[in-house]
């Protein structure tokens, strides 16, 4: 365990260097600085505008002001006009309005001191205007906001070009009322990893990222989740263009919180790791000492082959990271300990996948191939078999697997699409676990009615061959509870006939009403028939399951999502409790 | 007949004659956006300047009263030019939206005070975009893995990069599909996820791809947008259930410890709950 450990320390240290590297190596800070009596940002436009007053700083030190300025932040593009004045090192100007396009690396000036003109700097160059030249016939256009409310109104703003626009202290429009706040960061970067998200699953999220530079965001989130009830959490993200580092606390301000690092880095097209760490901790103040500890780790390394992938995959487990002392429960399981838990769980894993690849050239018919080798030690459930008592702390395997499908076929109106994948894995104790699943889908679409419906039939099998020992590693009552399982959800019997070999088989049809694109509806009914029977609460799924979802757009900017399952009175549940809503733009 | 047709080509000969003649009286007008009046010159949103008159009257659009309303940035502007002397004589100001002049006449160009255009500029390029609405469908092809009820979504940087901002419905086997209505001259970059950053799309290597994709709205009356999805990265091995720490190596044996151990609800959680292997 010592050397995963230091496996483990060398990949942090590795990834941290490499992430500080990318760091020094970014282009240099390119911003825009803004000051005026009155600066807007129109949210669902992505556009800045600023009136009375507006002085304007670029990163060269140059200074324009003028009477308004208007930027559009995801065409990258900026004007000042009226009574303008350009201040720099290598200039001072006047004149009616000036364009930057920095996509272009141009600058689009029309001076006012004498014969109107038409100017064009290049690169920064502010020596020569390369007068009389072509300029686009837009470059001093004003966007239309009519009927448009300014999410932010704010006296300043500071713009990182095509990454994010800091706000001081601003006034969001929240709820129907502009709410004061000190600081607040919009992000309409086009690089995604400003929003990995380093939390825990919630129920509400309300972020507020006060503090952004050309490679940084940090912001505080009011959370409520089922376990926590609200709360505070900070997240903090370092972004480069293909790297990222992503650091939360969750909760922020309750006594049992989580800290989690997610790190990512693109050494090459070819190569990319990724690390998260996580630990879990109960401790009275965030500087205080932890009472208690866990923590988790999984590296992920994939490398790109000729038409393959490979991927290395590293869990490790540390359960109590503050020790625990020696007793008598080093020996005896009990309610609360299990002796194994001093180890630290760990699993490896090593995965070649291959490209897809026709089987023919005359036939439809695809498939991808795949393998792999792993060990697990000190793992939950390996050595748990009846017949393998007590288990060995570490077990080997490795598998191989197959998919077989075809891409969506015509059959008159219909669409047709089938596939078949099967694998099978070898572990070093004397058994193997095959898998197969089969599906095939029949589609169609009825496009004068707007509808798209299809019907999908499904077989996966799950067997774990012992040979001679099957009933020894499967005996009657594996599931737990004898042949009848009673619950607080009722009784369920017929769990004896299953010595380790499980069918699902599950049917689906599903329709989708969507006559524009104001409105879509879509259900889904499944029916699932399983062996064993199902046991809610323990294994298996509902046999028979609805899904309604309701997409309604109710304004320019909010789309209604409702969703709401029925069980069909299946563990004493009808509706699923709660209704799914989601807005969104 | 003859004597007829000489009349009438030379009473039309006259008036083709006489018509410039004519239009010299008439002022000529042109209209848009004001970006300042300044040094004795109009400037408009298109980037041409006219010279203005000595003592020029500033007028109100609708009424052609006088105006309390001062030249500046953003107002509307209609400019009334001496086709003789070249000047704005008049300027018929408002704060209402109106089209901007974009079919000169002869008239209206010969007054434009500002400097021909000398050279051309190639990285200048494009269509003209009327931000009209264009149904625009994303169709996804998904790896045969994802499972037949699994949610699929589009996450855009316009949405914030929420990873659900979009959802799609399966219309067969393996594809997602969604319309919306898009502003052309849009632009953004979306990623496919499954409805977190921990189950986005992949290569067919493994590796999450370099860029989102880039999508352009048009000036067209529809727009499609295919997207060949081949792996998710919660399941890169494309495959099923491997060996994991906490997996139980069939679904189906709930007690893995036997009669002696521990069924895994009754681990030892400690204070804060035990670790989630995964983020969501």
């Amino acid at each position: 365990m010592a050397l995963m450990r230091l496996l483990l320390f060398f990949s942090m240290a590795w990834f941290l260097l490499a992430g500080t590297t990318a760091a020094i190596a970014a282009s240099p800070d390119a911003s825009l600085d803004i000051t005026a009596k009155n600066v807007d940002f129109f949210y669902n436009r992505f556009i800045v505008t600023a009136d009375g007053d507006v002085r304007l700083r670029l990163s060269d030190g140059t200074t324009v002001s003028g009477q308004t300025f208007t930027m559009d932040l995801k065409l990258n593009r900026f004007l000042v006009a009226g009574d303008v004045h350009v201040d720099g090192p290598g200039i001072h100007q006047t004149g009616a309005a000036l364009a930057g396009y920095p996509d272009l690396d141009r600058i689009f000036f029309l001076p006012a001191a004498g014969t109107p003109e038409r100017y064009t700097y290049f690169g920064g160059d502010w020596s020569n205007p390369h007068a009389g030249r072509e300029q686009p016939g837009d470059a001093f256009n004003f966007p239309d906001l009519t009927a448009e409310r300014p999410y932010i109104v704010a006296s300043g703003v500071r713009i990182v070009p095509k990454t994010n626009a800091l706000f001081t202290f601003p006034r969001v429009y929240t709820a129907g009322v502009y709410l004061p706040l000190p600081r607040y960061v919009v992000t309409f970067s086009a690089n995604p990893h400003y929003f990995e998200n380093g939390f825990a699953g919630g129920r509400a999220d309300i972020a507020l990222p006060f503090n952004g530079s050309e490679h940084s965001l940090t912001a505080l989130h009011l959370r409520n989740d089922q376990f926590n009830g609200t709360y505070l959490a900070l997240d903090q993200h370092f972004v480069w263009d293909h790297d990222y580092i992503v650091a939360a606390v969750d909760p922020l301000t309750q006594e049992q919180r989580q800290y989690n690092l997610i790190g990512y880095k693109r050494f090459s097209q070819k190569l990319e790791t990724r690390v998260f760490l996580q630990e879990s901790a109960a401790q009275a103040g965030i500087i205080n000492r932890p009472d208690n500890a866990a923590a988790f780790g999984e590296i992920n390394v994939n490398a790109g082959l000729r038409h393959s992938g490979l991927s290395y995959i590293q869990d490790n487990y540390w359960q109590y990271l503050l020790g625990f002392k020696p007793g008598p429960n080093d020996a005896v399981p009990t309610g609360s300990y299990d002796p194994r838990w001093r180890e630290h769980p760990m699993s490896q894993q090593l995965v070649w996948t291959g490209y897809e690849n026709r089987v023919t050239k005359a036939t439809p018919l695809l498939f991808r191939l795949r393998s792999s080798i792993g060990l697990a030690h000190d793992v939950y459930g390996e050595g748990g078999y009846p017949n393998e008592q007590p288990g060995p702390p570490t077990t080997s395997f490795h598998a191989l697997g197959a998919t077989l499908y075809t891409p969506p076929l015509k059959l008159g109106a219909f669409g047709i699409t089938a596939q078949y994948d099967r694998q099978k894995m070898w572990f070093n104790l004397p058994h193997q676990v095959d898998q197969t699943d089969s599906r095939v889908t029949l589609s169609r679409q009825f496009a004068r009615q707007h509808v798209n419906a299809y019907v999908a039939y499904e077989i996966r099998n799950t067997a774990d061959y012992w040979g001679d020992q099957q009933l020894a590693a499967y005996p009657v009552g594996t599931a737990g509870c004898g042949d009848t399982c009673i619950d607080q959800y009722g009784t369920f019997g017929g769990q004896n006939a299953f010595r380790g070999l499980a069918t699902f088989r599950a049917l689906t049809a599903a329709a989708v009403y969507s006559p524009s694109q104001y409105f879509t509806l879509n259900l889904q009914l499944t029916h699932n028939r399983d062996f064993p029977l199902p046991v809610p609460g323990i294994y298996g799924q509902a046999p028979y399951l609805f899904t309604g979802d309701l997409r309604v757009r109710i304004s320019r900017q909010i789309l209604l999502d409702l969703t709401r399952q029925y069980f069909f009175n299946f563990a004493g549940q009808r509706w699923a409790p709660q209704f799914g809503i989601q807005f969104s733009p | 007949m003859m004597r007829r047709l000489y009349a009438f080509l030379a009473a039309a000969t006259i008036i083709a004659l006489a018509l410039p003649g004519l239009a010299q009286g008439t002022l000529v007008r042109f209209t848009g956006q004001l970006l300042d009046v300044r040094n004795g010159y109009v400037y408009f949103t298109t980037g041409d300047a006219f010279k203005l008159a000595p003592n020029p009257t500033f007028a109100d659009y609708d009424t052609g009263k006088p105006t309390t309303l001062q030249p500046r940035p953003k107002l509307f502007a209609r400019a009334i030019i001496d086709p003789a002397t070249k000047l704005v004589v008049q300027l018929d100001l408002t704060t209402r939206r109106l089209p901007t002049d974009t079919s000169y006449t002869a008239d209206v160009k010969s007054a434009v005070a500002t400097t021909a255009t000398t050279a051309k500029a190639p990285e200048i390029v494009g269509v003209p975009l009327t931000g009209k609405e264009v149904p625009v469908e994303f169709i996804v092809t998904v790896p045969p893995s994802t499972p037949v009820n699994s949610d699929v979504y589009i996450s855009t940087d316009f949405s914030g990069w929420n990873p659900q901002a979009i959802k799609l419905d399966r219309i067969d086997g393996s594809r997602y599909r969604v319309v919306r209505r898009l502003p052309s001259g849009t632009k953004f970059a979306y990623r496919v996820t499954r409805g977190s950053w921990n189950s986005v799309e992949v290569g067919q290597d493994g590796l999450e791809p370099l860029t989102p994709h880039l999508f352009f709205v048009k000036e067209v009356d529809a727009q499609s947008s295919p997207v060949v999805v081949y792996g998710w990265s919660d399941n890169r091995t494309n495959g099923q259930q491997a060996a994991q720490p906490g997996a139980i190596p069939t679904p189906f044996n709930p007690n893995p410890f036997g009669g002696a151990g521990l069924v895994p609800p009754q681990r030892a959680t400690p204070p804060g709950g035990f670790p989630t292997p995964r983020h969501t």
